[in-house]
């Protein structure tokens, strides 16, 4: 069993305005020619408001909102060379759509140490302007090469 | 169960990683400086595991609508290099109701040529 590390690790809201061109830019950098990121009239004609968001795009949200590689090494005072991504969750309840604003509230859900990695997840509940839950996102990072103290 | 069909990807390069960095927002060094990454002992870059997991988005919006989709979580496993070719590969194992929606199941997974594991996870989709 891994020993739970003590914390009071605050991570501060955010809010997020979704861009066309940066959904385009997102998808293009998978590689992902789906029409619907990149052209509005397929998309409306697809059903949606205006361009999705490709499934993992939250991540672009979380990371150009605030809560970046350096700000999550300096918040729980990571070793950055050390630092893996071991897993990701999203649960979708709405759709967003470019010219959507979301608000995020980041908060940490564990962190323990097992064999010698440490282990971190947070989650973010993502609400719309509306106040309603559109998007849960958890991610699970991993830090390697941990001495035990 | 059936099988759904894979989807090939175009061999990664260092420049996609260069890419998706300024894309996600994710800077962390060791995706994209060279000598960062032999420092951290990884004998060069190493892609975004959200990139993966990106390609495995695109997959699910390719096999079923994007809206339809609920649930997507993955685990990765291998790390994956610039000059490596994936494909990604899915199927439906069930159904289930959640939230008063019946939603199909599934497993979605990401191979190199030589069919080593990179990313392994589950989906569900609103039926």
């Amino acid at each position: 069993m891994g020993s739970l590390v003590k914390e009071d690790v605050k991570m501060k809201p955010f809010s997020f305005t979704i861009e066309r061109g940066k959904i385009r830019e997102f998808a293009m950098a998978i590689g992902d020619r789906n029409p619907i990121y990149y052209d509005v009239d397929i998309a409306r004609k697809e059903g949606y408001r205006d361009i999705p968001i490709p499934p993992t795009f939250p991540t672009a949200i979380e990371m150009w909102g605030g809560l970046d590689f350096e700000t999550l090494i300096e918040l729980f005072g990571l070793d950055p060379l050390k630092v893996l991504h071991g897993g990701q969750e999203y649960r979708y309840m709405g759709e967003l759509c470019a010219g959507d604003t979301v608000t995020a509230a980041p908060k940490l859900i564990s962190s323990f140490e097992k064999r010698n990695l440490r282990f971190i997840t947070i989650g973010i509940h993502y609400k719309n302007i509306d106040g309603n839950d559109v998007l849960y996102s958890e991610s699970t990072i991993i830090e390697r090469g941990r001495t035990q103290k | 169960m059936s099988e759904l069909t894979a989807i090939h990807k175009a061999q990664i390069t260092h420049t996609q990683l260069v890419r998706y960095a300024g894309a996600s927002g994710d800077f962390n060094p060791i995706h994209t400086v060279v000598p960062v990454g032999e420092k951290a002992g990884l004998d060069g870059v190493i892609a975004h595991g959200m990139l993966i997991m990106g390609m495995a988005g695109e997959a699910l919006a390719d096999w079923f609508p994007r809206k339809d989709l609920r649930k997507f979580k993955v685990l990765f496993s291998k790390m994956t290099r610039p000059g490596e070719k994936l494909t990604i590969k899915g199927r439906v194992t069930g159904e289930t109701m959640e939230e008063d929606e019946k939603r199909l199941t599934g497993d979605v997974s990401i191979v190199n040529e030589a069919g080593e594991l990179k990313l392994s996870g589950k989906f569900q989709i609103k039926i």
